[in-house]
């Protein structure tokens, strides 16, 4: 799970949705978790997998390393669903839910940077907790280097190899409890720095606007239609049985969508 | 068990919606106490320890493959309050990467400010009755006894989810009818589109002599379907209760490294609430044995 990955990717990308407001990439997210939640068949949960992949292509985002991020829960997910699940559909649904919601998040985080989707949290949370969220952010990134300085040490000077695990385990728990003495010294030198800026409360955040208008629509456009086929698929079922369709058509999407974004390199 | 990896989308609206009504109610009050103990205080504290976390969760322990979570000590050095803070940050940044839904983003914020309270209760307690030089056991106790509640709480919330009045099923596609039809056929536009019935069977839903016998028929299976679909708790708690074990060995034997490490290089840094009202020079880094 790099999370710094994610950040590289919506601070310096330029994709389409790059250029799309947040507020509507936000509505489009909420519009695809709608579905996601909504969706009761594998095939059509499938099909907006396969679909949503083809977009993430065509617009290039980088649709490895979101994959990697977005099966990470199917794991999780595959665990929960061998023991809870009474079927093997329903077991498929629960690992397609899971990989679908996040792919959904994960596209919105990897063309979208930290701060402006916390803004809008930010509005409707406590102060505290708003600043607190915006505090993380920036001390996630400072921590992260740190570790990976510090695991970078210990592996030169005690050996982090897996013929001693024992030994790499000590040490690598010993690189959390000096990591975890540092982010207390990090937050005491912000607080030094908040004294001395006669911080009060409350961060804000300027909110960005769209680039390209045209993003925008085709962002919320394209999540309304996936809610619109999850929607008809529960609530009309005389079309239980084509929902193959949808599959098929996420397959075409997700083919097509690779063309695009190859042909675009 | 640190927090729940269930997808969004299978638990009831209900159960999750109630997650994030308790969870705005928790947050309101911890951001009413983290105001009273110093706004420019709590707001680095909290970011500080969520971020460190989050790296610890992000971050696999070599060779063993398997993340850490730091919530016991996380809770130990936060308190209670900021506490919750700080659980509704790491699940919503986590749930941000695709590590747990967004839906169940309140019932995790739940899970974890339980697992630090608990965590800041024991540890405290523990050491105010042992002594700090026992803070290995009494960590890894903590860990064990804090772990082993939340996991049955989290059973507790699928049992909620799974039982009969709250029982989901998969809908549109029946496994045992599982059928493929072609679109071309003219079955589509004839079937539920443009007024035909549910199920595109007109025939087989004439008014004739069996037709209450076939309704009966066909509502005894939609409650076969429905129960046989629905989550299976025990099974569920068998799993979780077979691994879990697993992990809250591994968790309190790393939560009792790290602040085995802690109290050797500060050692009366646990011997303090870090969250305790500041004065005006006070500084986390101060304590004794500090830099």
């Amino acid at each position: 799970m790099d999370i710094t990955a994610v950040d590289r990717s919506a601070i310096s990308g330029d994709t389409l949705l790059h250029r799309a407001a947040p507020s509507s990439k936000l509505v489009a997210t909420t519009l695809l978790l709608a579905a996601v939640v909504s969706v009761n068949d594998p095939l059509v949960a499938a099909g907006l997998t396969l679909s949503l992949t083809g977009a993430a292509a065509a617009v290039r985002l980088p649709v490895r390393q979101m994959l990697t991020l977005a099966l990470y829960p199917a794991v999780f997910a595959l665990v929960f669903a061998f023991a809870a699940a009474a079927n093997v559909p329903l077991g498929a649904l629960v690992v397609l839910k899971a990989v679908t919601a996040a792919l959904a998040v994960v596209t919105l985080m990897f063309s979208t940077p930290y701060p402006q989707v916390f803004a809008p949290i930010q509005r409707v949370t406590p102060r505290v907790v708003g600043d607190a969220l915006l505090m993380t952010y920036r001390s996630l990134f400072i921590l992260a280097d740190k570790f990976s300085d510090l695991s970078r040490a210990i592996r030169l000077r005690a050996g982090l190899s897996k013929r001693q695990p024992v030994r790499a385990a000590a040490a690598t728990v010993r690189a959390m409890g000096g990591l975890l003495l540092y982010s207390l010294d990090l937050s005491q030198r912000e607080y030094d720095i908040l004294y001395l800026r006669g911080y009060e409360g409350g961060f804000r955040v300027a909110t960005r606007r769209s680039a390209d208008r045209s993003a925008d629509m085709a962002a919320l456009a394209y999540s309304a239609v996936l809610l619109g086929v999850v929607a008809a698929f529960r609530w009309i079922p005389g079309l239980a049985g084509y929902a193959w369709l949808v599959t098929l058509a996420g397959a075409v999407d997700l083919a097509t969508g690779a063309l695009i974004g190859r042909r675009r390199r | 068990m640190s927090h729940i990896h269930i997808p969004d989308g299978v638990l009831p609206w209900w159960l999750w919606v109630t997650g994030w009504v308790a969870t705005a109610l928790l947050l309101g009050m911890a951001s009413r106490m983290a105001t009273r103990t110093g706004t420019r205080r709590a707001v680095p504290l909290v970011g500080a320890i969520s971020a460190l976390v989050l790296v610890a969760m992000s971050t696999e322990i070599v060779p063993i493959a398997y993340h850490v979570n730091l919530t016991v000590i996380a809770g130990a050095l936060l308190g209670p309050w900021l506490g919750a803070i700080s659980a509704f940050i790491v699940v919503l940044v986590l749930a941000l990467v695709g590590h747990g839904g967004i839906t169940v983003v309140g019932l995790n914020t739940l899970m974890i400010a339980t697992e630090m309270a608990l965590g800041w209760a024991l540890v405290h307690g523990g050491l105010r009755l042992l002594g700090s030089r026992r803070i290995r056991p009494v960590a890894a106790a903590s860990t064990i006894v804090t772990l082993a509640i939340t996991t049955t709480m989290l059973v507790g919330i699928v049992a909620l989810a799974g039982s009969g009045a709250t029982a989901r099923h998969t809908g549109a596609l029946d496994v045992e009818t599982l059928e493929f039809r072609n679109p071309f056929s003219g079955d589509l536009i004839n079937v539920g589109l443009l007024g035909g019935d549910d199920h595109g069977h007109d025939d087989e839903h004439e008014a004739d002599a069996g037709h209450d016998d076939e309704h009966a028929a066909e509502a005894g299976h939609d409650d076969e379907h429905e129960e046989g679909s629905a989550l299976s708790v025990s099974r569920f708690a068998a799993v979780v209760y077979t691994l879990g074990p697993i992990g809250w060995i591994l968790e309190a034997l790393v939560t009792a490294g790290v602040l085995g490490y802690v109290v050797r290089v500060r050692p009366s840094l646990m011997l303090r609430s870090v969250n305790a009202p500041p004065s005006a020079s006070a500084r986390v880094g101060d304590e004794h044995g500090g830099r």
